[in-house]
């Protein structure tokens, strides 16, 4: 034919209010390539953006942890949604994250505690991703090895191994039941965690987790939807197909393992500014176990799924506290026989299952339920 | 013809044609885009220049290869860029195109061929090419074969009159080179009674007659339909949007996607096929949309197979919205199509809960107007359209005068005729036989090689008798009886008009094909074929299995549904005209089986011979067979 791949760019402007006739692929491929979307996306992040007038801040900090958790689910759905590795050390890399920012951002004059001072955001918190992503590196041929079940048990120890390195090394942790202070944010010379003349710290730490996590969002979906993350989803599928389709698997899966970690690093980073305390037992399975149940219950191999797991299992224990004033049964303190923190924990597990069972696709998959329903309006299909 | 041409001198003169027009068009406006065709999943862009540009390098082309004025150049071909290319190209260099429809079989393409002696034949792939060489040595015109699509026949085949479209347009461009100027120096010498098209016309009797339609004939037809907005109003422009989905070598095609394109720049969209219209109309959503009774039919069809089986809450709520639309329907239909305050509210409301989705999903939602025409519909069907918002016309026009007769104007709508007549026209309907006969500048020229037949066709005083039966509805509507050749006489002496009841027939879902039988018999009778894919989902909801049509269409259950809608039609016509029996077709009509012409129509005479013994059998003379 006299038409050739390089005519397949739109030199008009294609017909208004038909949102199905493309004229190019590149309309075909844009990210927010319907009206609907576009609007609805720039709705959400205005609303996001305008919370920190709305709520109090102790809610802030909340919805604050919830982005940062999102920026870290987002990691983990990449390996384990997109890419199909199962990974249940995500605990081990948000501790990586965590306790590179805090040490780089510590303060120098501290004789107990490794600090080097540098508090400016950006740095400590490319730093944190980095070198997560560094161990990311390392343990990824471990994946490229084994497969499944036996790759989950390996990530697993990986866990313990660092449970116990944090415990062992007090010169960067503060040693068990001790801890040390979280990161400490700047951003040219104006510190996020402290009160301001305009915003109180906890605005300024909810704006810089919104930004943070936008920034990321879009590194991943634009990551999903290029050829790295089409290798990905050809891994997850079947491997050996995807090799013998030139995907090269080494090289994708370390990748994987790389980005997640360099995701997980930020978001440990992130977490413990809003919290301010690192406490080295906390980076426990029950951690990974969060986290991927935020993947399952937010939508496997989803960006938008992630973020809203995150959101969802951060705000389960607000939720759950509040169970010991209506069920007296349940308490509210961790000694008792019975209380919020065991409920939270077996309520994980029942969501997890729940959604595996009922909802595969998790949240996200309800919402794609919702939409078909009324994109196929006045039909079925 | 009725144009008088003067014996101007044949110096410049400026006659304007489409070519001459798609040439103005490419420099006022040469980014504007003139068509696109779906490839590789992208609407691919053509515009204006490249447009004729493209048709340059073909006409300097057909040059090339000692096409003279007058000659045939034939097209055989699914719509596509390469067919208006050729089109446009032909009549820039004042030869003839003729249109074959893809569906059409060898011998019928060998008919078409040698008897209009086309001298060059653009095929469009390896099917079309292999039935013109399978009756090659009966075409002694045939110069040149031009095929589209390489596949299977570029070094494969080995006929010196093969020449694939690249390299035809590579002999263009050198000819171009060459001969710079060529063939604008051909259409300056263009004039208004040169023969620019053949139109073969479907031929429901006897072989295809070739109807000459002249350039000043094209011309009258753009006046009117478009300048004049004989169809739509306001007249189309270039931003309307249409899709070209129907065979454009029949008349109202062309009109609707070449000549609407050239006149007033409306962007034609190619369908990818006849089987994917539906998906192609909800991407392109055209503006302005153009159907035979068929498609209309079939959309219909489509929406009610697709509400039967939709969850509860939808289908309740397409139900009651659907009843609603047949009322605003009924109120459009004694309005002249026209809305009043009422119903603008209720359809406001509607419109929200159903209209708009169901428009969005059958692709008319932007449709400012829509025309049925080329046979008669039943008017409920037409209702169904009016009801949920599309705009909906009747029209009605012949190849024989360029479809130049009536037209239902927007706001001036009498569901069941074919409309007025058009401004500047003349049409009157014999008081004897009651033939509608039109007379004006679009009359064609005559049947081609057919002297006999033409003047059959136009009379002396250039009437030209249409061979439709019509009656005045309130002295300014035409309604169309039905073809002449048709009307049933019963033997009681009845006059009955079989298309009427066969459309209303066709207007239920499950019946695809009626025929209605009678003539000299003691009562009517019915052939009926059933819908497969409708009747096919309605047995698959009731659990009846079934293996193929014929098995599906002689359960018993069918029988009692489509004995139900006959019973339901029954009740609408007086008594003669009530079928008293039916038979089900033992299969689906086809073109290829010369069952259907072209256009997808019975051919009575065809259904007479191969089902002699079905209708026999229901004037209880069955015994014999």
């Amino acid at each position: 034919m006299t038409e050739t791949s390089t005519r397949f760019k739109s030199r008009t402007k294609r017909p208004s209010g038909r949102p199905e006739l493309y004229t190019s692929y590149s309309q075909h491929l844009r990210m927010l390539n319907t009206r609907p979307k576009f609007v609805s996306v720039t709705a959400i992040v205005a609303v996001a953006a305008l919370l920190p007038w709305v709520f109090d801040d102790q809610t802030l900090s909340l919805l604050g942890l919830g982005l940062a958790a999102s920026i870290g689910a987002i990691g983990l759905n990449l390996v384990t949604g997109y890419a199909g590795q199962v990974s249940l050390g995500h605990a081990f890399f948000l501790a990586i994250g965590a306790y590179t920012a805090a040490a780089l951002s510590g303060d120098p004059e501290d004789n107990e505690l490794i600090g080097f001072g540098v508090t400016n955001v950006v740095v400590w918190l490319l730093a944190a991703g980095l070198v997560a992503a560094f161990f990311g590196v390392i343990v990824a041929p471990l994946a490229t090895r084994l497969r499944g079940l036996y790759l989950a048990i390996v990530t697993l120890g990986l866990v313990f191994i660092g449970e116990h390195i944090f415990k062992e090394w007090p010169e960067l942790t503060g040693g068990p039941g001790v801890g040390r202070p979280g990161p400490v944010p700047e951003l040219f010379g104006v510190g996020l965690n402290t009160p301001g003349d305009f915003l109180t710290a906890e605005q300024k730490l909810y704006l810089l987790m919104l930004v943070t996590l936008i920034i990321f969002a879009l590194l991943a979906r634009n990551l999903v939807r290029s050829k790295v993350g089409r290798a990905f989803a050809a891994i997850r599928d079947r491997d050996i197909a995807a090799e013998v389709i030139g995907v090269n698997l080494t090289r994708y899966k370390v990748l994987a393992f790389a980005v997640s970690s360099f995701f997980a690093g930020v978001a440990g980073a992130l977490l413990y500014t809003i919290t301010g305390f690192i406490e080295p037992s906390s980076f426990n399975l029950l951690l990974s176990v969060q986290y991927i149940a935020m993947v399952l219950i937010g939508g496997v191999a989803t960006i938008s799924g992630s973020i809203l797991g995150a959101m969802f299992i951060t705000l389960i224990p607000a939720l759950t506290r509040q169970l010991p004033n209506v069920a007296p049964f349940i308490s509210g303190d961790a000694t008792k026989a019975f209380n919020v923190f065991q409920l939270e924990t077996v309520l994980y597990g029942l969501l997890i299952i729940g959604f595996l069972i009922f909802e595969p696709r998790g949240l996200f998959g309800i919402w794609i339920r919702i939409r078909n329903y009324w994109k196929a309006w006045p039909f079925t299909y | 013809m009725t144009t008088a041409t003067p014996s101007a001198p044949p110096a410049p003169t400026t006659t304007t044609t489409v070519a001459s027009r798609i040439r103005d068009r490419s420099l006022r406006t040469p980014n504007k885009v003139a068509m696109r065709e779906k490839n590789y999943g992208v609407w691919q862009e053509v515009t204006w220049a490249e447009y004729w540009d493209t048709a340059m390098t073909a006409a300097h082309a057909l040059l090339a290869l000692g096409v003279e004025p007058g000659d045939r150049v034939a097209v055989h071909s699914e719509n596509r860029r390469e067919w208006l290319y050729s089109d446009i190209a032909t009549v820039a260099v004042r030869a003839m195109t003729v249109g074959l429809y893809p569906t059409n079989p060898a011998p019928e393409v060998a008919y078409l061929l040698s008897h209009s002696g086309a001298k060059i034949l653009i095929a469009e792939d390896q099917e079309q090419v292999d039935k013109a060489l399978e009756v090659l040595d009966d075409l002694p015109d045939l110069e040149h074969i031009v095929y589209l699509e390489p596949r299977g026949i570029r070094r494969r085949y080995d006929n010196q009159k093969l020449m694939f479209w690249d390299d035809f347009c590579d002999i263009g461009k050198r000819h171009r080179e060459e001969h710079h100027g060529a063939v604008e120096e051909r259409m300056s010498q263009a004039k208004p009674d040169d023969v620019m098209t053949l139109v073969y016309t479907s031929g429901t009797t006897g072989p295809p007659k070739g109807a000459m339609l002249t350039v000043s004939n094209v011309e009258f037809c753009i006046q009117e339909l478009v300048e004049g907005g004989g169809f739509t109003s306001p007249p189309p422009s270039d931003a309307d949007i249409m899709l070209s989905y129907l065979p454009l070598c029949h008349v109202a095609e062309r009109i609707f996607t070449t000549w609407f394109n050239a006149s007033a720049g409306v962007q034609v969209n190619f369908a990818e096929s006849i089987a994917t219209v539906q998906p192609n109309l909800t991407e392109i959503q055209p503006s302005v949309l153009f159907g035979v009774p068929r498609i209309w039919e079939k959309v219909l069809a489509g929406v009610n197979i697709k509400l039967a089986s939709a969850s509860l809450i939808k289908r309740t709520n397409a139900r009651f919205w659907l009843r609603v639309a047949d009322r605003l329907g009924d109120k459009l239909v004694r309005n002249g199509g026209e809305h009043t305050i009422g119903t603008r509210l209720v359809y406001a409301v509607g419109w929200l809960f159903l209209f708009r989705a169901l428009r969005d999903r059958i692709g008319m939602r932007k449709v400012r107007y829509a025309a049925s025409g080329a046979a008669p519909i039943a008017p409920e069907v037409l209702k169904f359209y009016m009801g949920i918002g599309v705009p909906m016309h009747e029209v009605y026009g012949m190849t024989e005068n360029t479809a130049i007769a009536t037209a239902n104007f927007p706001g001036r709508v009498k569901l069941g005729t074919v409309g007025e007549p058009q401004k500047g026209i003349e049409l009157k309907i014999d008081e004897t036989t009651g033939e509608i006969m039109t007379r004006h500048a679009g009359v064609f020229a005559g049947y081609w090689r057919n002297t006999e037949a033409t003047a059959k066709t136009i009379d002396p005083d250039g009437w030209l008798h249409t061979g439709d039966v019509g009656v005045w509805v309130d002295g300014t509507h035409v309604k169309i009886v039905d073809r002449m050749k048709d009307i049933i006489i019963t033997a009681g002496g009845k006059n009955v008009s079989p298309s009427e009841i066969e459309n209303a027939l066709k207007a239920s879902e499950f019946i695809k094909e009626a025929i209605v039988i009678g003539d000299r018999r003691p009562y009517l009778t019915a052939l009926i074929g059933i819908e497969l894919d409708t009747v096919g989902e309605w047995a698959q909801r009731r659990g009846i299995a079934y293996t193929t049509y014929r098995d599906l269409s002689e359960r018993e259950e069918v029988i009692k549904l489509v004995q139900g809608v006959v019973d339901h039609v029954n009740e609408r016509f007086a008594q003669v005209e009530t079928i008293k029996k039916f038979q089900m077709l033992p299969k689906e009509l086809d073109h290829e089986d010369g069952e259907l012409t072209a256009t997808q129509k019975v051919k009575r005479s065809a259904m007479a011979d191969r089902f002699d013994d079905v209708v026999e059998s229901m004037y209880g003379k069955a015994g014999v067979s």
